[in-house]
């Protein structure tokens, strides 16, 4: 392909067919919404479109991976992206699929949700796949905006409004802080390109450590505001607390996985000279993530809180990967992406069919369920366990897989952390589940038992909780080969790399 | 000629005028202006480095351009979300928002 | 009221003293020119977070905002000026003014700020502070700004930046839809009236 000045543009659309054909159905959606009377179509017509964009994206996602094709070095399609791209687009599948009788009953403007849905994946998808600052940052606002809306969504629930205006003033300050620190990064490495900020930040930067320094600040605490990681957490409970409930739990998977996906890319790629600046900013930051967040997860006693607080020490036990960063590190945390997002989606279908039966959210609420709903209290109880790290099942052996990796780089005082934090939150787990099993119902004491596709995702996710935990062999080698793509020339351990260059590090053997 | 520093220091003076407002203001159309401020210091920055730093000196002006074009639908966006509290709440100040605890 | 006097008190001298300095040709007409959209940008600034009324703020915004437009134009970068005068003096100002009307901001105009200034004011001047002791510390290099003609980067935006031109439709997209959804009233109070 040629422009009209005759210069070759390695422009290859077909790479980028996943992004393109949630786009498409995202406007479908909205068309067939408005022309619903005229077609004389049913309700769960809207559903079906968006899973089957989804299920087409995903299959569109399998077929191409091309490193070489990358769009004027915009974007590069390797096996980390492709792995955030199966992600991403999984999640939203189970949301649909897990929760459209609440989108029905509970959200206002339906098709727009479901629009919005499949946008946010592209943006996220953006996100893992960007080579250029540029590209991430407008990745990271399509990803933001379509959740300010969403967050908003809720209908006739007077939190909702209220947390979309907190979440978009926060994120519209914390982005302003991003886009500072990126600025200066952009000053003092001359480019916006991953490759070219490597290269001037593999030199010496002495001249201009001041300006670097703040810029790291001012991109931790930009990126920690996305990832709800202390002291950037303010606007996470209340968003998750007035969010519809598919929306929080997006919140909690996507928008964490798409960050820590940036994370990777940044903090490994382009940052990567740098480490000795930027190593002690994250491990604080981790730190404090951990302790603040299993500590106030002690006292809420709504559900939606509880989740976020346990969200916000989750996101701890991610950055502590970062600081420690490697391939070795990075696979763990892939690992430990995949179980988390697993559990987390568990948990909260299960509870979004509770509130579709209840119309409750609070911990209290929860009491007798295992009379009432066992099916249900035994998929709450496995997914609170598995985000304790109980052996047997996915968090033990993600957090097991994390813990290794990050005592190997040299941070084994975090990890003692992390290990103390992890009790703790089996305290907070455990107040939900003594409610579901000690005590007896009050009031309606009729079994009851959700739809078929909540069965259906409730199951699946089950079995991939325990799965995962007897047999993670699978997850990790295909997050080991999205980690590898990550470090092409190999990596520079974080000991050896004060100040050397990239390129003094082994050459890894070719695919 | 002036120098780059000259520049920086502008936009730091004007990012820091922005945060304050952002953190001394009640209303969240204020908070809006403030945060527009901040952007503007943004592109400041990212123009003179582009002038200045940058060889090729085009990434830094692409970069300004969706800087603006994503401030201005923010903008949008959020006075969509005041609205709607203002209809509900009769007021646009955000300590009037104090359904959920902060 | 204190917000606007402050920032008259303080803007007025610096353009007497910028006109005197360069009558006594201490410095040169660029500078004067960089001074003078400054002390605007800095002004337009203050009194946009300082003045009580919100009316008033949005408008000092403007001064900031073409300001800014000047400092584009000394940089070389004319096209942006022509975008953020087009944007912001076209766009954005109007959207915030209308914002107010329809909140009625005028009959709410002193909101129940103060509690928090003081604070604000440290941390504002804590960022200021280490932000500029950054840009002044390092070490740029002496090189000159260079010239960036129209047409080339138009070619470039179009051309090599195509993707984000995509991308950034995307957004407005999503930005459309949320002022949408927001703005319209929801579907069950939308019912409950057409059923009145």
């Amino acid at each position: 392909m040629h422009d009209i000045l005759g210069n070759a543009l390695n422009f290859n659309m077909t790479l980028l067919l996943p992004e393109i054909i949630l786009a498409a159905f995202a406007v479908l959606v909205v068309l067939v919404d408005m022309f619903q009377k005229e077609l004389g179509l049913k309700p769960p017509t809207l559903p079906i479109l968006t899973v089957l964009g989804l299920v087409v994206a995903g299959g569109a996602s399998l077929a191409g991976i091309d490193v070489h094709n990358n769009f004027g070095l915009l974007v590069t399609i390797d096996n980390f992206t492709a792995f955030f791209r199966i992600t991403f687009i999984a999640i939203a599948i189970v949301l649909v699929l897990g929760s459209h009788e609440y989108i029905e009953k509970h959200v206002n403007h339906v098709a727009e949700f479901y629009a919005l849905l499949l946008l946010s994946t592209v943006g996220a998808i953006f996100m893992a796949s960007a080579r250029d600052l540029l590209v991430a940052y407008l990745g990271i606002e399509v990803l933001s905006f379509s959740l300010y809306i969403a967050v908003s969504l809720a209908k006739n629930d007077a939190r909702s409004g209220e947390a979309g205006l907190k979440y978009v003033l926060l994120g519209g300050v914390a982005s302003a802080m991003l886009l500072y620190g990126l600025s200066l990064l952009y000053g003092v490495a001359g480019s916006t390109q991953y490759g070219e900020i490597a290269n001037a930040l593999g030199k010496s930067t002495e001249d201009l450590r001041m300006p670097l320094l703040l810029g790291l600040t001012l991109i931790v605490a930009g990126l920690g505001f996305k990832m709800s990681a202390v002291p950037f957490h303010m606007w996470a409970p209340d968003a998750y607390e007035g969010a519809p409930m598919p929306v929080t739990s997006y919140l909690s998977v996507t928008s964490k996985g798409a960050t820590l996906a940036l994370f990777l890319r940044w903090f490994g790629g382009p940052l990567l000279p740098a480490i000795a600046d930027w190593q002690w900013m994250i491990a604080i930051v981790a730190m404090l993530t951990m302790v603040v967040g299993n500590l106030v997860a002690l006292q809420q006693t709504n559900i939606k809180r509880l989740l976020a607080y346990s969200s916000i020490a989750q996101a701890g036990f991610m950055l502590m990967a970062i600081t420690t960063m490697s391939d070795i590190s990075t696979s763990a945390v892939l690992v430990h992406l995949g179980g988390y997002i697993v559990t987390n989606l568990a948990l909260f279908t299960a509870i979004t069919h509770f509130y579709n039966r209840t119309g409750k959210e609070e911990i209290t609420d929860f009491r007798g369920l295992s009379r009432t709903n066992p099916y249900l209290a035994t998929v709450i109880t496995a997914g609170l366990f598995s985000l304790a790290g109980m052996p047997l099942l996915a968090g033990f052996f993600t957090k097991f897989i994390l813990f290794q990796a990050v005592v190997q780089g040299g941070f084994l005082w975090l990890v003692v952390v992390a290990v103390v934090g992890s009790t703790v939150s089996l305290f907070y787990y455990l107040q939900v589940i003594r409610q579901m099993y000690i005590f007896e119902p009050e009031g309606d004491t009729t079994r009851w038992g959700i739809s078929g596709t909540g069965y259906l995702t409730t199951g699946v996710l089950l079995a991939l909780i325990v799965f995962i935990g007897i047999q993670g062999a699978p997850l990790y080698t295909v997050a080991d080969r999205a980690a590898y793509d990550l470090f092409p020339q190999g990596v520079v351990r974080p000991a050896a790399s004060t100040g050397a260059a990239p390129a003094a590090a082994p050459a890894a053997p070719k695919h | 000629m002036i120098p780059l520093t000259n520049f920086l220091v502008l936009s730091a003076l004007l990012f820091g005028i922005g945060f304050y407002g952002v953190l001394a203001r009640r209303s969240a159309i204020l908070i809006l202006i403030s945060v527009e401020i901040m952007l503007a210091a943004v592109a400041i920055n990212f123009i003179a480095f582009a002038a200045f730093r940058d060889p090729k000196g085009f990434s830094g002006l692409v970069f300004a351009l969706f800087v603006i074009a994503v401030a201005a639908a923010e903008v949008g966006l959020a006075l969509g979300i005041v609205l709607r509290l203002f209809r509900e709440r009769r007021t646009a100040n955000v300590d009037a928002a104090n359904t959920l605890k902060w | 009221m204190t917000g606007g006097l402050v920032s008259l008190l303080v803007m007025g001298p610096i353009f007497v003293a910028l006109i005197a300095l360069y009558m006594m040709s201490r410095i040169t007409g660029g500078e004067v020119i960089f001074y003078l959209a400054s002390t605007v940008i800095l002004g337009g600034a203050l009194g946009a977070v300082l003045l009580p009324n919100l009316v008033h703020s949005s408008l000092s915004l403007i001064a900031t905002l073409m300001g800014v437009a000047a400092i584009y134009l000394m940089l070389l970068s004319e096209f942006l000026a022509l975008v953020q005068i087009l944007v912001y003096g076209g766009g954005v100002i109007i959207l915030v003014i209308f914002g107010l009307m329809l909140t009625n901001a005028q009959d709410d105009p002193v909101v129940m700020d103060g509690s928090q200034k003081p604070f604000a004011f440290g941390v504002g001047a804590l960022i200021s502070g280490l932000f500029v002791a950054a840009a002044v510390m390092a070490h740029w290099g002496d090189a000159e700004a260079t010239l960036i003609p129209f047409t080339t980067f138009g070619e470039r935006l179009f051309r090599d930046f195509s993707l984000p031109i995509i991308i950034v439709a995307f957004l407005l997209d999503i930005a459309f839809t949320g002022a949408l959804v927001n703005a319209r009233r929801a579907e069950s109070a939308a019912s409950e009236e057409a059923a009145k």
